[in-house]
């Protein structure tokens, strides 16, 4: 075996390990390393060179970017999930007829759309959806992001919810939570457009806070134009709505002026 | 398995956000392979690349990797100065050569820039151009792989806009065919740098590299010296040529001086004949000083009985020194020679000659048109006085003036003045014998009581006409004319002939006797005066514009204002950017004739150099100013302005030729016929076609000229249009009805058809692409006609000679022939007419032309033959190198069509011209010289003035061209048939039609 690809396999395995002793700054520092190895290799993505271990370095690189993914739902850091994913994607596309399917990819791809919806970028949402095969829609964890989908837009709030108790995988409940907050602040959106008002009572419950203390803190660091007083929330429209447009008579005057003239000159 | 091909830059995309920086090179190198697929995906992450090229912590090569992927991202999305400026960032990552859109896109938008910014330094003579290094390094890459690839007309033209005059000189000097760049480089440098300056810088430039040359092009030496007036150049050129022991060097001098000639510098010219050595045996008085010494010009006025003439009394002379040095009797007598034809005598002499002995002017048209014309309608009567003097301009027959004095005297007053001025267009360049031609109407010196003063005035004019541009030998007489009298109309022939002879000379006293008539503040003669100032002054530039200026403003006449205008005009002639202030206060002044004047200083300031920037202006005269006259002018004025591209013409005013004002429509018309003179082209005529029946009078007279001006010399077999205008020119004639200004129209644009006998030309170019000054002065001051009929003349200023004369070692014609490798009807004169209004007899005469045509062919057959034998045997000599049996079967094939000969006569595909021969412009491209004949030309040219190279010099020659027509011809000999002397008897359509369709093959 090449001994550019064992190295990087030994190293794969430290970094599994150190992901399984949950030492998370080794691990991104491995992984880091990782990456840097993997341009090396001629045989991936952009390139797709065919070499003798083509087909075994894929499938390396492929289970160190899945890794990748999956550490960064551990960290919490959103943008390192959008930063591997999108390096791993073309494993699961482009090289989609070399490469033995990956367990977890509907896993994977189930995670990115809820990532999404959490992210509520609901057109990237869409586009990634239309890219699957009817099979991979089937997939519970697809499904579920869907379905999440379906009722978040049809204002279905607390079904959503209450789908955090049956995630298909326990990776989900980090971007379950998230969720939530996606779900606060569109009931937030809402409510300011809808009403001039709410009595504290029915803000905590519209927004589904269990006490006044967090829906306080919520407004003060989320909304700070809300203004809390005599047991209500006034929401400070945007009360800047346009004034008419004026004429703009003297431009126009101008115009026509200058156009007579040239009527007259012309030739 | 198939190629994965990657369906998303997504993947690399994100690792740009990578910490690690050699995942960021990775991404980015991987992306800049990819860019031409991705770059949609790519551009929203323009920003993220944009700081990795601005983050100072990278390495240089990958923050101009970064560059250049931006670059390529703007590209595709139609930024090119946002890719440009990246571009220039990923400094030498972008590859000049490489072969891509990209490349190749960006490429020409840095030059562009490069140009731009150089250009725009040069203009505010800011020196300290702050170009950006990077910018510059990219250019000079270019430059440097256009010349290693061998492209070096692509070079000299980056290297041209760019000013970077160093680059030039390295791609000329290092092309592998010298000569052949130069002169590219100089017709780039004509038509396309628009900046005076710019371009004497250019040619200084090549001046430099011709003389670095082992064997320099001393014809093009010359040719740009002259732009650059610097006469010194010349002399030195022409004194070495002249010293040189070789004979040809002596032809090459003497063909330099007449290509000189050609451009009708005259300052320039004079400046080169008085830095010349005076030969040592020649007489001192034979010399006309050019400085008005004062001794010297009395001594001449005492002496200017024969008027003075330098070449004819000084090559009598020099034999008459007593034997010294041989080589510097040679010297003197070729130094001689020299100063004659600088002189300008020689070659007006020779075309004099020729135009006499070549002379096909139609007696009938005029006949026609005069007994068609109302007696008592003056103007028509002196329209055919005027159009009578163009046909026969240069030509000295004056027939028909002779055969209807009773009629001519009918002119009376300034009818009287132009009719004797016309005599001066006949006899134009009748140096030696004007004066005494002109007597009988001269004024005689004191005694006053003599002809009238329309008579005497018109005579004087018509002395500027004949010595017009060379006055050396007239300008005395004439002012001394103009101080004697203080008749009106006597300075105001006097000041227009003194601004004639005296044509861009600049000379200060004549300026200051003119000043003193314009000061008298009469309308007549304050005119001529002040157009008489310009024409002295065309071109200076000089300070006296402010002078006329100022008075104009303080005059009431009219008349005068608008000949200051005019004469304001003429003075910034070719000065281009130089001219700017004074145009600009022109056309701002409040006066209408003053805006009017400024029209004409653009038009000729910017002449042929079809300036955007002037005909912007122009074109927004055209439409906005509030005076007619203005904007008449501004329209005309395009036509000067474009003449160096005829075929813009047409386009650019075919809008205004549809205005509803008709002031306008009469502009577009001159400007067409000004620019598109004696170029027959068919937009300009489809163009005219409909204002020659316009519904306004004085619009269909413009079109007519201008159309006349168009068609000059071509024939109905070239464009079948001319037919049908000349029958349309009859019947205005003919028509009773016809309103009068049309009709004199009509009557002009017969006589401009046919001008000179039929063998001219109007000409704003000469050969070598520079304006001829004279002839562009003559058509500006022509086309004041509208004010002023006697103006009308000044188009003779624009005639030039349609012939190519031959001229040998002693500047004589020798007997030659060349070959006009195309069919004879195509170019031959137009038929003559035949009795008008009799429409019976139409066909009558031409049978008999016919006949008489087919019985000379008989009696000619046998020369003929010999002839033909002698071409097939030519043929066959050139085609023998190559294989003889084509030559056998070319040879077979001419026997086996000849006795077939009589039955069709097919019209034959060449012609065989005999020196000197009229050669029309279309007809320049299809001359050759027949390749064993006995002389060859110095430079190949088609038309002009050619020197040949004797390569029988041992054979006697014979002469074509010896007698020079005489002045007092009697009338008997002046019938149409009787004006072509024994030297025409070989005239080209009395050659006899060679037999059988012959290819001749060189």
């Amino acid at each position: 075996m090449d001994p550019k690809l064992t190295e990087v396999s030994q190293l794969f395995e430290r970094f599994k390990a150190a992901i399984t002793r949950k030492d998370y700054d080794t691990c991104t520092q491995q992984l880091s390393q990782l990456k840097v190895m993997l341009t090396g290799f001629r045989s991936l993505p952009p390139l797709f060179e065919e070499t003798p271990n083509s087909v075994h370095e894929l499938t390396l690189a492929r289970d160190i970017f899945e890794h990748a993914v999956l550490l960064s739902v551990k960290i919490e850091d959103q943008d390192a999930f959008e930063r591997d994913f999108f390096q791993l994607k073309p494993y699961y596309t482009d090289a989609r007829n070399r490469l033995p399917e990956s367990p977890n990819e509907y896993m994977i791809l189930g995670l990115n759309l809820l990532r999404l919806l959490v992210q509520n970028r609901i057109a990237e949402f869409h586009t990634e959806l239309e890219l699957l095969t009817s099979t991979a829609l089937e997939n519970p964890c697809i499904k579920h992001a869907v379905e999440l989908e379906q009722s978040f837009m049809e204002g279905a709030y607390n079904r959503v919810l209450s789908a955090k108790q049956n995630v298909p995988n326990e990776t989900y409940g980090y971007f379950m939570d998230l969720l939530a907050k996606t779900v606060r602040d569109e009931i937030a959106g809402c409510s300011e457009k809808a009403y001039d008002y709410l009595s504290i009572n029915d803000a905590r419950q519209m927004l589904l806070f269990t006490s006044d203390q967090e829906l306080l803190e919520y407004s003060k660091e989320e909304h700070p134009e809300w203004e809390v007083k005599d047991g209500s929330v006034f929401f400070q429209k945007a009360k800047d709505s346009a004034p008419c447009k004026e004429i703009p008579s003297l431009q126009l005057i101008n115009q026509t002026l200058s156009y007579a003239r040239e009527l007259e000159r012309i030739v | 398995m198939a190629a994965t091909m990657v369906s998303s830059a997504g993947g690399l995309l994100a690792m740009l956000n990578e910490t690690h920086p050699l995942l960021k090179l990775h991404a980015l190198s991987n992306l800049n392979s990819c860019v031409d697929q991705f770059w949609p995906e790519i551009s929203t992450s323009v920003p993220i690349i944009e700081s990795l090229y601005e983050d100072e912590e990278f390495d240089q090569h990958q923050r101009q990797l970064a560059a250049l992927l931006v670059s390529k991202v703007f590209y595709y999305l139609g930024e090119l100065n946002d890719s440009l400026s990246y571009a220039l960032g990923a400094s030498s990552l972008f590859d000049v050569s490489e072969d891509s859109d990209y490349v190749h896109t960006l490429l020409a938008k840095a030059i562009d820039e490069y140009a731009s910014i150089k250009s725009k330094a040069a203009e505010s003579n800011n020196e300290a151009a702050n170009v950006d290094p990077r910018l510059e390094a990219i250019v000079e890459r270019m430059l440097d792989k256009c010349i290693m690839d061998g492209k070096y007309q692509q070079a000299m033209g980056i290297a041209i806009e760019c000013r970077r005059l160093d680059k030039l000189e390295e791609a000329i000097t290092r092309s592998d065919n010298i000569q052949g760049t130069l002169s590219y480089c100089i017709n780039v440098s004509h038509s396309f740098v628009n900046r005076r300056e710019y371009r004497s810088e250019v040619l200084r430039l090549l001046v430099k590299v011709y003389q670095k040359l082992p064997s320099p092009d001393y014809l093009s030496i010359c040719q740009c010296l002259m732009f650059l007036d610097e006469p010194e150049g010349v002399v030195s050129i022409l004194e070495k040529l002249l010293r040189s022991e070789n004979k040809d060097d002596a032809l090459l001098a003497f063909q330099v001086a007449f290509d000189l000639v050609e451009n009708e510098h005259q300052a320039f010219l004079l400046n080169v004949r008085d830095h010349l050595p005076v030969p040592k045996s020649q007489p001192s008085e034979a010399v006309q000083p050019v400085s008005s010494d004062p001794a010297s010009a009395q001594n001449e006025s005492s002496t200017a009985a024969e008027d003075v003439q330098m070449a004819d009394g000084t090559s009598a002379s020099v034999t008459t020194v007593p034997e010294a040095d041989p080589s510097e009797v040679m010297y003197a007598e070729r130094l001689t020679k020299i100063r004659g034809i600088l002189s300008g005598e020689t070659s007006i002499q020779l075309t004099l000659q020729f135009l006499y002995s070549h002379n096909k002017s139609d007696l009938l048209i005029l006949k026609t048109i005069k007994q068609s014309v109302e007696m008592r309608n003056s103007v028509c009567h002196s329209a055919t006085i005027y159009s009578n003097a163009i046909m026969h301009a240069g030509t000295t027959v004056d027939t028909f003036l002779r055969e209807n004095l009773d009629w001519l005297s009918r002119a009376t007053n300034w009818a009287k003045f132009s009719a004797t001025a016309g005599l001066g267009v006949i006899h134009r360049g009748h140096l030696q014998q004007g004066r005494s031609l002109m007597a009988p109407y001269l004024p005689q010196g004191g005694a006053g009581g003599g002809g009238s003063p329309y008579s005497e005035g018109g005579a004087l004019y018509a002395l500027g006409l004949i010595h017009a541009n060379h006055g050396e030998g007239i300008k005395q007489f004439l002012r001394d004319s103009l101080r004697s009298t203080n008749v009106e109309v006597i300075q105001h022939g006097a000041c227009l002939g003194l601004g004639l002879a005296a044509l861009g000379t600049a000379d200060e006293d004549i300026y200051d006797d003119i000043k003193n008539v314009l000061y008298t503040d009469s309308a007549v003669a304050g005119e001529a005066a002040g157009i008489s100032m310009g024409l002295l002054m065309v071109g200076t530039a000089s300070e006296k514009a402010s002078e006329m200026l100022t008075y104009a403003h303080e005059t009431q006449h009219e008349k005068i204002i608008r000949g200051l205008a005019l004469g304001i005009a003429l003075t910034v002639y070719g000065r281009e950017e130089e001219a700017d202030t004074l145009i600009e206060q022109m056309t701002r002044d409040q006066d209408p004739i003053l805006r009017y004047g400024g029209m004409y200083a653009l038009a000729l300031a910017y002449s042929g150099t079809a300036n955007n920037k002037a005909i912007r202006q122009l074109l927004h005269f055209a439409v906005s100013d509030v005076s007619d006259d203005v904007r008449r002018t501004a329209v005309l004025a395009l036509g000067f302005v474009l003449y160096s591209e005829p075929e813009q013409t047409p386009r650019i005013v075919s809008l205004l030729s549809e205005s509803y004002n008709p002031h306008v429509r009469y502009g577009a018309a001159l400007a067409v016929g000004i620019s598109c003179a004696g170029t027959g082209l068919s937009e300009a005529i489809s163009l005219l076609e409909p204002l020659t029946s316009d519904v306004v009078d004085f619009v269909r007279q413009g079109a007519l000229i201008a159309m006349a001006m168009v068609m000059v010399q071509i024939n109905e077999a070239n464009d079948s249009r001319v037919g049908t205008f000349r029958r349309q020119l009859e019947k205005i004639i003919l028509d009773k009805h016809e309103d009068t200004m049309s009709k004199m129209g009509a009557i002009l644009a017969s006589g401009i058809l046919d001008a000179g006998g039929r063998n001219v030309t109007i000409k704003l170019l000469s050969k070598t692409k520079h304006d001829k000054i004279t002839a562009v002065v003559g058509l500006a001051v022509f086309s004041q006609f509208w004010y002023w009929y006697p103006l009308i003349y000044f188009i003779s200023l624009a005639f030039s000679p349609t012939a190519l004369i031959g001229l040998n070692y002693d500047l004589k014609v020798p007997r030659f022939e060349f070959l006009s490798h195309a069919k004879p009807s195509l170019f031959e004169y137009p038929k003559p007419t035949t009795v008008p209004t009799a429409t019976s007899a139409v066909k009558l005469p031409t049978a008999v032309l016919s006949t008489s045509a087919k019985a000379k062919a008989r009696a000619n057959k046998k020369e003929a033959d010999q002839k033909e034998k002698a071409i097939a045997e030519k043929t066959e000599t050139s085609t023998a190198g190559k294989g003889k049996s084509s030559s056998e079967k070319d040879g077979d094939s001419m026997q086996v069509d000849t006795p077939q000969e009589k039955k069709a006569e097919p019209e034959p595909s060449f012609e065989i011209l005999i020196n000197p021969a009229r050669v029309v412009p279309a007809q320049e491209k299809f001359i050759k010289i027949l390749e064993d004949s006995r002389y060859v030309p110095v430079k190949s040219a088609p038309s002009g003035f050619v020197l040949l190279r004797d390569l029988r010099p041992t054979e006697p020659e014979v002469l074509s061209l010896t007698d020079a027509p005489s002045s007092t011809q009697s009338p008997a000999s002046g019938t149409t048939t009787g004006q072509q002397g024994s030297a025409s008897a070989m005239a080209v359509d009395e050659e006899p039609q060679p037999p059988a369709p012959f290819e001749y093959s060189t």
